[in-house]
């Protein structure tokens, strides 16, 4: 079936037929002027603050209750209460309707409510047809504030958690991605994960003091976009979220994350032909200045695709991997920033020393002018897809606000890395990256690997059995 | 130099919704250049971006014994630039690409020497492997001096910096498909730089692309449990039709050459097989201006064979395990329709019934009410929206809970499916299931990717965009003895296959 080399050659001289006449590479265009949409905002009586974007085109709508919340808050026998609470919201029965009656009502019209947990956030999220605004808007606002909580739901959920736990260990990603969180954030909530037996510990009257203390009306943003009038949303809102009634709100306050581990390889065995490689460290919060210069770093490290060093090395020369790259994760109470890729076990340490050597030369020498513009004309380019679709307009506003930050955030954060400059960029990968004090995670079969992994540091061997 | 053609064929099409009390419609406008390249546009002006959908109809589908693996690699190599992008002096670098699969067919030449001489002229062997070493390193050295030509990964370098969004493709069996999302006053530029690529391409930085595509094997199929599972069912439900493959095997992908990718796009990217559809801010003439500076030169190809393996009757259950470090699992596939045939519609009914959502018959049975899955769905085998080119298959994949035998989930499964066979479904459930297609008809309107998608994947698979709103028309009338009937006779014991994960004790891993 192969072809002989004349034949290739043949192949190579008729399809190199003509120089083109336009040179996408010298194409300019001017900047794109837009206006972005302006959200309505408006507070009701018991504190729910509302984003409202009308949009017409299509007969749907979209609505998102957000709180303050998460994972951090999960006492630390009882991790997995703030995820399993989520899910109960919305199987565990409502007002009126049973676990069963809620999911018959939804799928009969294909509208859907999901619900969702992060480290430091709460969602709900609901998607209808307008025609069946008023079932989806009840049924959204019973989850909220008459949650029935059905115990046969609380078993069944906490013994499918469990399985999800037992399961854990199947997929390379997942474990290396854990055991790089969970000695990362060592001593720090961030860092935890729900085991069989902290899934145990939970009761009904956790769930239900869990519930009573985020889902509040005065802990909650709800983001709603589509085809109402501003008229039609007050109303919604206030027939269904308007007697809701305020809680007397105190969250803890969360620590911010501070550097407890060991530097040093950190590895997972698993029996795979491919290293698993996640390396990094703490990074900084999202509140931090420093945070635009930090992201057009990233962006040339790692962070900016094909166009990164670490593609462009580790991929692209070398053939070594399939995804890598770098991603610095802003959080309220420390983030952090990793490196990753997997590759053939055969090809280990070529790739985890070549990772380190592209950070530990961006740490040395910053990035270049052309590094800079390039990272600077993608975020300005690309600025407009923030403003595609109504509901990633009004999410965004409501995020803002949940984060702290003013809602004109989103154009600040344009100025201001915009007004970056290539000696910040120099400064802040000099303080921020530190490829000599890594949490280096591995995972796969050392038997296979090309050279013992102590040439990263000392290794302790992450304990991968199931509690 | 080149004349532009002329567009022959302009065709006004709406899709119209209707409701009770709204209404909506968006028109498609649809034109095929001279050299019958398809363009679908939907002016759509609310933000300003739009979305650029290119889908060629080839896939790995197409591949045979030999070109196993050309389609994908075919694939990431189209990133690699033009005859323009990418290269500092493509005459240069062409003249050593060429010197780099001489030395390269030299190579293959030699390799297939070895058993040879291995038996008959043991004593030969060293001289003859280190000939090979020789050749190798002369195919590095030529690489390392073509690299001085490339500018690397710049394709992807000017559409990033021009703000792209959602830049990617995929490969499927029956379509190859390349999308970006861009700010709307970019239209020429996603003119120029997708007409150069296919129209001037450069396969250039083979070698390690072809490394790069075998670590996206390895971790997408060798090291994971759901891919493994799939890749043996499927292998064991086809005997002979090239669906069999789930993807490239490493022994035909590591032997691939540049000029098996150059024959592969010369047979196939060609423009009457090549759809385009373009939604968002734009305006209509100036795509078509566009279309026509831009594509109208493109030559007409010669249209390939299409591929008549026919995958023969099953004649028996087939089932297979899958040993892996991973916890139990079972997966159970029955050969179906293609798209053109009747109980196409049922099917994907049939599809919703069972498995979507969680009032569906084997999430409702089987995770809620019986509690042995901690999870189960259906879907389809390669699963286009509208059916595939070729008989495929509808699959169920389910994950027992713990301590939960894979036979007694098969029971389970068995037990809904004869139900189904026999019991006619409720006009309230078959309600549910219409209102489903309606409500997910309509989102799949909400964004231009999702949009130009599904324009372009109909416009491919049935010749007719306008096949999408006939199609959701033939789901609603599907009626409950069409489901019986199509249960009845696609849900038979001799036309099943089961692969079951057995778990693999090692490690710390239970």
């Amino acid at each position: 079936m192969k072809k002989n080399i004349l034949f290739a050659m043949a192949l190579i001289s008729l399809m190199a037929i003509s120089s083109f006449a336009v040179n996408p590479r010298e194409m300019t265009f001017p900047p794109l002027k837009f206006e972005p949409p302006e959200p309505v905002r408006f507070i009701i009586d018991n504190g729910i603050i509302v984003y409202f974007l009308e949009d017409h085109q299509l007969p749907v709508i979209t609505t998102a209750a957000l709180f303050k919340g998460g994972t951090v808050y999960d006492q630390s026998s009882k991790i997995g209460l703030t995820e399993l609470t989520a899910t109960l919201l919305r199987t565990g029965g409502a007002g009126n309707r049973n676990p069963e009656q809620i999911d018959q009502d939804l799928d009969f019209v294909g509208a859907v409510i999901n619900s969702a947990s992060s480290n430091d956030y709460l969602m709900l999220d609901l998607r209808t047809l307008k025609k069946d605004a008023d079932l989806g808007f009840e049924m959204l606002a019973d989850m909220l504030q008459m949650p029935l909580f059905d115990t046969s739901k609380i078993s069944l959920e906490i013994s499918n958690r469990k399985d999800e736990i037992r399961r854990q260990n199947d997929d390379p990603g997942t474990i290396t991605r854990r055991i790089y969180y969970q000695t990362t954030y060592a001593g720090h909530p961030y860092g935890n994960f729900a085991t069989l037996t902290s899934m145990d510990a939970i009761k009904r009257d956790d769930i239900i003091a869990h519930y009573k203390k985020f889902y509040a009306p005065n802990n909650c943003i709800l983001a709603i976009s589509g085809d109402l009038t501003l008229n039609e949303a007050e109303e919604f809102v206030g027939k269904y979220f308007g007697s809701w009634e305020k809680s007397n709100l105190t969250l803890d306050s969360i620590p911010a994350a501070t550097m407890r581990y060991k530097p040093g390889v950190y590895y997972g065995n698993k029996d795979i032909n491919q290293a698993n490689i996640r390396l990094g460290h703490l990074c900084i919060d999202d509140k931090n200045p420093d945070r635009y210069a930090l992201d057009i770093v990233n962006f040339a490290l790692g962070g900016g695709g094909f166009t990164s060093r670490l593609t462009g090395q580790v991929r692209t020369s070398a053939g070594l991997a399939y995804s890598v790259g770098s991603y610095i994760f802003n959080r309220p109470h420390t983030g952090v920033f990793f490196a990753y890729c997997q590759t053939r076990a055969s090809a280990m340490s070529q790739a985890v020393q070549m990772m380190l050597d592209i950070i530990q030369g961006v740490k040395d020498s910053g990035i270049t002018q052309e590094e800079m513009d390039m990272a600077k004309e993608s975020i300005i380019n690309s600025f407009v897809f923030n403003y595609a679709t109504p509901d990633q307009i009004v999410n965004a506003k409501a995020m803002l606000e949940l984060s702290g930050f003013p809602s004109e955030q989103m154009t600040k954060d344009l100025e201001a890395y915009k007004a970056v400059t290539l000696s910040d960029c120099g400064r802040v990968a000099g303080k921020y990256l530190d490829p000599k004090n890594m949490v280096i995670t591995i995972v796969g079969n050392k038997e296979q690997f090309d050279k013992p992994m102590d040439m990263f540091g000392p290794i302790t061997e992450v304990p991968m059995e199931i509690k | 130099m080149r004349t532009l053609l002329a567009i022959t064929v302009i065709v006004l099409g709406f899709i119209a919704l209707s409701f009770a009390q709204e209404s909506m419609q968006f028109p498609v406008n649809q034109f095929t250049l001279d050299n019958g390249m398809t363009f679908l546009v939907v002016e759509r002006h609310t933000a300003p971006v739009f979305a650029g959908y290119i889908t060629v109809q080839v896939g790995s589908g197409y591949e045979r014994t030999g070109d196993i693996g050309s389609a994908h690699l075919l694939e990431h190599m189209m990133f690699k630039g033009s005859q323009t992008i990418g290269t500092s002096d493509y005459k240069a670098e062409s003249e050593i690409m060429i010197k780099e699969d001489s030395v390269y067919e030299m190579i293959d030449q030699a390799r297939r020497l070895t058993p040879y001489i291995k038996i008959n002229n043991p004593e030969k062997l060293d001289a003859h492997l280190k000939y090979i070493d020789t050749l190798k390193s002369t195919l590095d050295s030529l690489s390392q001096i073509s690299s001085q030509y490339v500018i690397q990964n710049e394709f992807d370098e000017i559409y990033t910096r021009h703000g792209a969004a959602e830049f990617n493709a995929g490969t499927g069996y029956d379509n190859t498909s390349y999308f970006v999302s861009l700010p709307s006053n970019r239209l020429e530029l996603w003119f120029a730089m997708e007409s150069d690529r296919l129209k001037y391409p450069a396969l250039r930085e083979f070698y390690p692309e072809r490394d790069v595509v075998s670590e996206e094997r390895r971790l997408s199929v060798e090291n994971n449990s759901d891919s493994k599972m799939i890749e043996q069912l499927i292998g064991t439900a086809f005997i002979a039709h090239p669906y069999q493959i789930y993807w490239e095997w490493q022994s035909e992908e590591n032997n691939l050459k540049r000029s098996d990718l150059e024959r592969f796009f010369k047979t196939y990217y060609i423009p009457q097989r090549i759809v385009v559809a373009v939604v968002g801010d734009v305006k209509y003439d100036e795509v078509k201006k566009m279309a026509e500076k831009y594509f109208g030169e493109m030559p007409k190809g010669i249209d390939p064979e299409p591929i008549y393996t026919i995958e023969p009757e099953q004649p028996g259950e087939r089932r297979v395990e899958v040993t892996f470090e991973a916890n139990p699992a079972v997966f159970i596939a029955y050969h179906k329709t293609s798209f053109s045939d009747p109980d196409e519609p049922t099917f994907q009914v049939i599809k919703r019934l069972l498995g979507d959502g969680r009032t569906s018959r084997l999430y409702n049975s089987l995770v809620l009410e019986q509690q042995i899955c901690l999870d189960i769905s259906t879907s389809f085998f390669p699963g286009g929206d509208m059916g595939d080119l070729h008989p495929g298959l509808f699959t169920i994949y389910a994950y027992p809970k713990e301590g939960v035998g894979t036979i007694d989930i098969e029971n389970a499964i068995y037990a809904e499916l004869e139900k189904l066979a026999n019991t006619p479904v409720e006009e309230k459930e078959l309600t549910k299931i219409k209102n489903n297609i309606d409500a997910n008809f309509i989102w799949g309107f909400y964004s231009n990717l999702g949009l130009s998608g599904s324009l372009a994947d109909a416009q491919s698979i049935a010749h007719d965009w306008k096949y999408l709103i006939r199609f959701r028309d033939k789901l609603k009338a599907v009626t409950t003895e069409d489901i019986m009937r199509t249960a009845k006779k696609y849900f038979a014991k001799e036309n099943r296959t089961v692969a079951t994960l057995i778990p693999k004790q090692t490690g710390g891993a239970q």
